[in-house]
């Protein structure tokens, strides 16, 4: 089922009534074992300890208002469901305090707990039992859960017919027909088609427009800063920066650099798992990404300049080598392809004779990516020849993200535009409005 | 204590629901469906009887025909099958409903009590079909001994003691459920626990005078094994109820009453006491 929690509103210290939540130090230490046996000692021998402790979440503070939208990031590991956990009530906190002020329904997993044999009619009723939901309030909703699930006369046939669409359709639909007052969401919009997703989304924005509090969890900067007013970033069990959506997006942005060039001091050169071929008279030694300021980096944002920079070194006579490179996304879309030869105004290399090494390179004036994991692979052939021959192939030869926190377009790929509206209002005349290109 | 059975009041539609859904899904997707619940028991029964009376050629009392073995033998299945299912299933229970466990605030305490119920009611079927079986032989279609045997020693036949019955099914359900309670917050200390309580249950079943008559133990010298058997007292105390129509031994049925809530009260409290670091442990 659709795994909503609901948790007895914890009574608030008088003074702070305007608080949906408050922690106050909150920190959850799990008990690592290094043997299974080791809990059952534990048990039976208290007074001795057998495990080690592990901080998943400590210090943390946070005072969130009734009716805010929240949104908390950080990378895998960072303890993000361990704290929507300890705010839905699910685990206790190892040390300090967490008061939550009213009903909470958390999708931290739709349809978790649908029995496969049993007909959607008989999980969403199990599934609202186990809500806490009254015999009265189930019959009340039923109707607007199979009426949001959209399942029409599947809602009669057993779960496990259902298409994973199906499913996710109906635990949402189930979670959300809970009426919290705080809804906490792990992550669980990723999934579903784009009109349920829609439904989703409206569901959430009549949630914000009752004035209720909700709180986001994703690791996706981009799409949290659209929807919430106050970012929590967690970093390895901390709270780093928690604030307005724009202070903390400079914060992740460098931390997000940070971490994505930890792989270029540990990349390795020489045994990539990729494939490379060619005849290998030029052999390509180097590629490189390269960020404005001329460092090697390998996390980049929408519209920043960046050059790629490939050495060469030659061992062979050919005729006319050509350099090009390919960026991909990391499912394989061809991007974009390119070299310097296949222009108004080519570069030709021309007889080049063993020991030359040269550096080639691409100037990117503004990337138009947006936030994605891409690729590279770099094409080095020969044009001599009748038919193009490859001289040194690389395959996926670099891969880099590119983390987008401004959100000013969708999709893959940033496009200038310009837009203009022109109005035509009643007694004010002809207007028009032109945006920035 | 309280705390549980205010928990249990409070969640008894979910219960209901749980024990509602336990007992379909037994049969959902088979196409005899309940008819299993008849099947199975009578199957084991036959099975039994095959092995015990014949093969092993195990003897009862003197002047006991082979029906009023094979009824014996089913009352016996019956209840040791509530029970053993119980417990096991109690035992892995909280693993196989970990997703609800970490993911929802679930009152995990009705987990161990639906298994109960939905065994109790399962085995309900079993004792109709044991009393069909008995007003057969004791009224439609007597036993005549066989010429020079002794008499039987009771008569078949269940009587006005069958109000007896809801006292023992209470009493068998507090004992089963504080197993199970017990068990199940334990095998998440030790998974090992699941592993080894199906041998354990096998052993049980074998020590307890299901398929033998209780007279061969005490012959044997090993009636102190009796003496501490629980389910000895509860499977005893029913078939005198379910086939010969008498009211239970009274201090059995006490005896057993009296292990029955201590169990309970170590199992819930161990499990109430565990029961926040559930989802941390599994």
């Amino acid at each position: 089922m659709s795994t909503v929690a609901t948790t007895k509103p914890t009574q608030l210290a008088s003074g702070s009534s305007g608080s949906a939540i408050l922690c106050r130090g909150a920190g959850k230490a799990y008990r690592l074992y290094d043997k299974p046996i080791h809990r059952l000692w534990e048990l039976l021998l208290p007074g001795k300890k057998f495990h080690r402790e592990f901080w998943a979440l400590r210090n943390v503070y946070l005072d969130i208002p009734h009716g805010s939208t929240v949104g908390i990031i950080g990378e895998n590991g960072a303890g993000k469901s361990t704290l929507l956990k300890l705010l839905t009530g699910i685990t206790l906190p190892t040390a300090g305090e967490v008061a939550v002020q009213g009903r909470v329904s958390s999708l931290l997993e739709l349809g978790a707990g649908f029995h496969p044999e049993f007909s959607g009619r008989d999980n969403i009723h199990l599934a609202c039992s186990i809500l806490g939901m009254s015999e009265e309030e189930i019959a009340e909703r039923f109707p607007k859960i199979v009426d949001f699930s959209e399942l029409g006369d599947f809602i009669e046939r057993p779960v496990k017919t259902y298409s994973s669409g199906m499913y996710v359709r109906l635990g949402f639909a189930v979670a959300s027909s809970v009426d919290p007052d705080i809804l906490m969401i792990d992550e669980a919009l990723s999934v579903g088609d784009e009109h349920f997703k829609g439904k989703c989304v409206n569901r959430l924005n009549e949630f914000r427009e009752q004035g209720k509090t909700t709180i986001f969890v994703s690791h996706d900067m981009g799409s949290i800063k659209s929807m919430c007013q106050h970012v929590v970033l967690l970093d390895r069990g901390e709270v780093l920066e928690q604030g307005s959506a724009a202070k903390v997006a400079d914060e992740y942005l460098k931390r997000a650099k940070a971490r994505g060039n930890e792989r270029l001091s540990s990349y390795d050169r020489g045994t990539s798992v990729y494939p490379r071929w060619g005849t290998g008279e030029i052999e390509t030694t180097e590629v490189e990404m390269l960020d404005p300021a001329g460092q090697p980096s390998l996390v980049f944002t929408p519209g920043e300049p960046f050059r790629v920079r490939i050495r060469y070194k030659v061992h062979g006579h050919v005729a006319n080598p050509v350099f090009g490179l390919g960026i991909y996304r990391s499912d394989g879309t061809y991007v974009n392809g390119a070299n310097h030869h296949w222009r108004e105004r080519p570069i030709e290399i021309a007889d080049c004779v063993p020991g030359e090494t040269g550096v080639v390179e691409m100037r990117f004036d503004a990337l138009p990516l947006l936030s994605g994991s891409f690729y590279l692979t770099t094409f080095l052939y020969d044009h001599g020849k009748a038919a193009p021959t490859a001289i040194d192939h690389r395959e996926h030869v670099l891969s880099f993200d590119v983390v987008d926190v401004r959100r000013l377009q969708h999709g893959m790929l940033f496009l200038p535009s310009r837009w203009s509206v022109v109005r035509d209002q009643p007694g004010m005349g002809v207007s028009t409005l032109e945006s920035d290109a | 204590m309280l705390v549980l059975i205010r928990s249990l009041r409070k969640n008894r539609r979910l219960l209901q629901d749980m024990v509602r859904r336990d007992l379909r899904a037994r049969y959902v997707g088979s196409s005899m469906g309940f008819f299993w619940s008849v099947i199975f028991p009578l199957l084991n029964l036959v099975i039994y009887m095959f092995v015990f009376t014949f093969v092993m050629k195990s003897r009862w009392d003197e002047g006991q025909s082979n029906q009023e073995v094979a009824l014996l033998m089913l009352a016996g299945i019956l209840v040791w099958q509530a029970f053993a299912e119980t417990v096991s299933r109690s035992t892995n229970t909280l693993v196989e409903n970990q997703n609800l466990i970490q993911k929802v605030v679930f009152p995990s305490e009705v987990l161990p009590v639906y298994l109960g119920v939905s065994a109790l009611v399962n085995m309900l079927i079993g004792v109709a079909i044991a009393l069909i079986g008995v007003a057969f032989y004791a009224w439609i279609s007597p036993i005549v001994p066989e010429a020079g045997a002794p008499a039987p020693q009771r008569a078949l036949g269940f009587s006005y003691t069958l109000v007896a019955l809801p006292l023992l099914f209470a009493i068998q359900l507090v004992f089963t459920i504080g197993l199970g309670f017990f068990f199940s917050a334990l095998n998440l200390f030790l998974r090992d626990v699941y592993h080894v309580m199906g041998v354990a249950l096998m052993v049980g079943m074998f020590m307890t005078p299901i398929f033998y008559p209780a007279y061969l133990v005490q012959k044997a010298g090993l009636g102190w094994v009796l003496k501490i058997n629980p389910m000895y007292w509860l499977i005893d105390s029913y078939r005198r109820v379910l086939i010969y129509g008498l009211w239970p031994q009274p201090p059995v049925v006490a005896a057993f009453a009296g292990v029955a809530i201590v169990v309970f009260a170590l199992g819930a409290v161990f499990f109430l006491r565990q029961k926040p670091r559930f989802p941390d442990l599994l």
